[in-house]
């Protein structure tokens, strides 16, 4: 029952049960707890990965699925936490608890690469991750801020 | 305890050190577990100093997400003189403050208190350690101590220029006696250079790097997985299980059946036998990894005794409400004589409201992780109260207090929840039951949402005169909730000038066990005040907000009242308030047709003289014909005495009206065949971002010592959108959630 998938660039081989959610490999196999469970039915989002460069909820995604894939979590989303929107996310103060913040990381980082400059309202519909802490308001302000600095930086 | 420790805490600190001031994660590594390492002196019990002179600080708070790591630091940093970042923070350890009998004077993390309560404890304690290490340096250096100051995290010698670190000295400042309280100065509020300052969370970077590490990322060599399953029923008792059926399964462990027993918050020790705080039966599977056990969980077969609430359901709590409001309630409050006023009314308005159960639904599901062997017994926590959860797990391993080691961990959201450590007495027996094996134990979200500790269901009904005059002369409250502590101040401390009161109080004995959730009564108490207010000031021809300013009139208290003094200061406080956020919103109505604007206030006082903030707020929505509501905008204007980090204040007030409007538009927990309905977001909704409106936040300048800001702006959301609902002609809400019904506009 071996399953290799590549996690943050690295080769990995995982002895599981084909139907085990990749949100438990990640955290319990290969020691990746910023990936979070929050429901396990992919309405929270807080578990939120890029799979094959695409944010997807990885409660969802049986082991099986994974197999050959590249993965992609917080802990390998930047080199040493210094993409554009988490420095927004240090200037904006946004998280309480921060529980759900890796996925909401992960999540915004999707929206930003297929639409590089989003209007509030593209915002709002795309991010449907939960924050039951509120911090809503700062983390549309810092996906905003983050957008602009990215776009700024491209053209430069 | 084993000494498996791959990554040493000085590892881990290095890592910290990158981000400046960090909150350190040593405590979760086992084995680095029992006091500090080797090399860290223990100043006092508030303050460390490491061997490379680096300063760490004590929390004695759960963090939550409040932010009390970050306001709480700058209380001990402003009086060590230690520029923001020049220090690391960790928990504190709730086995010290057991042996040193409340040395951090106040632990449980509830109600906003820490603001208030270690204001002063924390600013003598940081002045206490800047004393020892000045006085151990003036020996040193052989100067007198007055001579001697801290600057760039040095102690500095300015006739000299001689400097020392903080390391040279720890040693010799920690075999000083602590100075008494009465002989250290703390500084004058002009000296100020960091409370009060909008200073950066300690904890941003480590959130938004995955590296910030909960109770539920808690990782042991060897550790194995639970999952739980209460009684469905509450109240119910376990009769049997087959374990049989799941043992075959690759990676399943043991099956364990848990006692059920008592859990909840209590102060200053127990009061089990006051409140019934229940936690039921259980069953645990335990595997080699979560997933494994939760879905051969799903497959064992248990047996439940579901004991007297087996046919419990809404219904049937709904009907208890109803008879008990039909009887007389125990008086509150009472002056003047309402009966009479009543009678001579010119007009006069009767309404019944109703709340919902509530669930807290933090998003980091129950969990605790624990390991029991001959030592002792070891548990790691995201709880509210650590104290608590020490005692809960030595009589869930029945062994003394002396053997159990507490760590408390990060948590992911509390809300009250993480008061009631169930969780904790859960992992310790299943710990208990496999002798050294370290064991996570998780609560899926289904189990977590239906075996909640929610805030309780409330009924009222009031009645108000109307004299000739319009004003009101008669208000008359009864409120009956299910099984809780009894908390009549929510209806009974009523602000406002109204010379004939009756409160009126019940409760009755409903299935769920009780929990405190943020806002606690004034939760259920405040919409239905003041919605019930609106409906007397629309039979006035006025405006809730025209009505609340009519009240607020000092000109009106009684002065004959016993606490005419407080009421005086509510008054005008309150009002102050609600003037000023009509000013910053523009105007008491909103400018345009199809929206409104709602307008409510509140302090958060349980008794005469109680210390709380005050907010106000103006709420815009826009309701179409449809029936479809937005939240558009939202201003606040905040008095909080005086606010340690401003910018804290203000996420605590946006994460507060969230907190409020999700609850009020969509949470709901209801009962059927003994059972909850609701089990995960599908069903139990919480605000999405699509739904969340602008803030705009407004704090009043500093009057005096700082009050908690965590809570006041949930109830006031919900006033203000009952009001605002009303204001863009919508129905007169009394109920809740507003999902459950249709918010048809009003013919006009």
């Amino acid at each position: 029952m071996s399953t290799s998938l590549k996690v943050n660039g690295r080769e990995v081989s995982v002895d599981a049960p084909d139907d085990m959610p990749l949100l438990w490999v990640l955290r319990e196999q290969l020691g990746l707890t910023g990936t979070k469970y929050g429901c396990g039915i992919g309405a929270c989002g807080a578990c939120t990965v890029h799979f094959d460069g695409i944010a997807m909820r990885s409660c969802q995604l049986p082991l099986a699925s994974a197999a050959g894939k590249e993965v992609l979590t917080i802990e390998g989303f930047s080199a040493e936490g210094r993409h554009a929107l988490q420095q927004a996310w240090l200037d904006h103060d946004v998280p309480q608890c921060g529980y759900c913040q890796s996925g909401m990381i992960m999540a915004a980082a999707d929206l930003l690469k297929r639409t590089p400059s989003p209007t509030e309202a593209e915002v709002r519909q795309s991010i449907s991750n939960l924050c039951r802490c509120g911090t809503y308001p700062r983390i549309l302000a810092a996906i905003l801020d983050a957008a602009g600095k990215l776009r700024a930086g491209q053209a430069a | 305890m084993n000494g498996a420790v791959t990554l040493s805490r000085r590892g881990l600190l290095k890592a910290a050190l990158l981000a400046g001031g960090a909150v350190r994660f040593g405590l979760l590594l086992p084995g680095a577990a029992h006091a500090a390492d080797e090399a860290d002196v223990e100043v006092t019990s508030w303050i460390l100093i490491q061997a490379d002179g680096r300063v760490v600080f004590r929390i004695p708070q759960s963090e939550l997400g409040q932010g009390v790591t970050t306001s709480l630091a700058q209380l001990l940093a402003e009086e060590m003189d230690l520029a923001w970042g020049e220090f690391d923070t960790e928990y504190f350890d709730a086995q010290i403050n057991r042996v040193r009998h409340n040395v951090y004077v106040h632990t449980a993390t509830l109600n906003s208190w820490s603001s208030d309560l270690l204001f002063e404890p924390m600013r003598l304690a940081g002045a206490q350690v800047k004393a020892m290490l000045l006085s151990a340096a003036a020996a040193q250096l052989q100067v007198k101590s007055e001579a001697l100051h801290i600057e760039a995290g040095r102690i500095q010698h300015g006739a000299s220029g001689r400097t020392l670190g903080f390391a040279e000295v720890a040693r010799a400042a920690a075999a000083l006696p602590i100075p008494p309280a009465a002989s250290v100065k703390l500084k004058d509020a002009s000296q100020w250079q960091l409370i009060g300052q909008p200073l950066a969370r300690l904890d941003t970077r480590a959130k938004s790097t995955g590296e910030a590490r909960y109770g539920i990322d808690v990782t042991l060599p060897g550790m194995k997985y639970a999952a739980v399953r209460q009684s469905p029923v509450f109240g119910g008792r376990l009769r049997s299980f087959d374990a049989g059926a799941v043992m075959q399964r690759a990676g399943v462990i043991k099956v364990v059946a848990i006692q059920g027993g008592p859990t909840g918050y209590t102060v200053p020790e127990t009061l089990w036998d006051i409140i019934d705080w229940q936690m039921d039966d259980a069953v645990a599977v335990v595997a080699d990894s979560w997933w494994t056990a939760q879905q051969a969980l799903d497959a064992l077969p248990i047996t439940w005794d579901e004991g007297r609430h087996a046919k419990a359901d809404s219904a049937s709590i709904a009907t208890a409400l109803d008879n008990a409001l039909q009887q007389a309630g125990q008086v509150m409050r009472s002056e003047g004589n309402v009966d009479a006023a009543l009678a001579e009314a010119a007009r006069s308005v009767e309404a019944e409201y109703r709340y919902p159960y509530l669930e807290h639904a933090p998003l980091e599901p129950m969990n605790c992780t624990a390991r029991v062997d001959a030592a002792g017994v070891e548990a790691w926590a995201p709880t509210q109260y650590a104290d608590e959860a020490l005692r809960i797990a030595a009589y869930a391993a029945r062994r003394p207090l002396k053997d159990v080691k507490l760590h408390l961990t990060m948590s992911g959201g509390g809300f009250g929840r993480r008061l009631s450590n169930d969780f904790v007495s859960q992992a310790v027996q299943v710990a208990a039951a496999l002798p050294g094996v370290p064991i996570k134990l998780i609560a899926s979200r289904e189990e977590t949402t239906r075996r909640g500790y929610y805030a309780p269901v409330a009924a009222a009904r009031f009645k108000g005169a109307l004299d000739a005059r319009g004003q009101v002369s008669a208000w008359h409250s009864h409120v009956v909730y299910g099984r809780s502590p009894v908390q009549p101040y929510g209806m009974s401390r009523i602000p406002f000038a109204i010379d004939n009161v009756r409160c009126e109080y019940s409760s009755i004995d409903s299935p769920p066990p009780f929990g405190w959730m943020r806002v606690v009564a004034h939760t259920q108490s405040l919409w239905m005040n003041l919605g019930f207010l609106g409906e007397l000031a629309a039979a006035a021809g006025k405006s809730s907000y025209e009505m609340q300013l009519a009240l607020l009139d000092e000109a009106r208290l009684a002065r004959d009242r016993v606490d005419y003094d407080d009421a005086l200061a509510r008054v005008r406080r309150q009002k102050t308030l609600l003037e000023t956020v009509v000013q910053r919103a523009g105007g008491a109505r909103h400018p345009q047709a199809g929206k409104g604007r709602g307008i409510a206030v509140t302090d958060m006082s349980y008794v005469p003289g109680y210390r709380s903030s005050c907010v106000a707020m103006a709420m815009d929505v826009a309701l179409d014909g449809e029936g479809r509501l937005q939240v558009e905008k939202v201003t606040a204007a905040v008095d909080v005495g005086l606010a340690i980090n401003p910018r804290n204040v203000e996420a605590q007030v946006e994460g507060a009206i969230a907190f409020g409007l999700s609850n009020a538009l969509y949470g709901q927990i209801t009962l059927r065949d003994g059972r909850v309905e609701q089990g995960n977001f599908t069903d139990y909704p919480l605000l999405k971002m699509m739904a969340m409106p602008e803030v705009e936040v407004h704090i009043l300048p500093a009057t005096g010592k700082p009050s908690g800001i965590g809570e006041e702006a949930t109830p006031v959301a919900v006033a203000a959108l009952i009001d605002a609902v009303y204001a863009a002609g919508g129905p007169r809400v009394r109920a809740l959630p507003l999902a459950a019904q249709k918010l048809t506009r009003r013919a006009v």
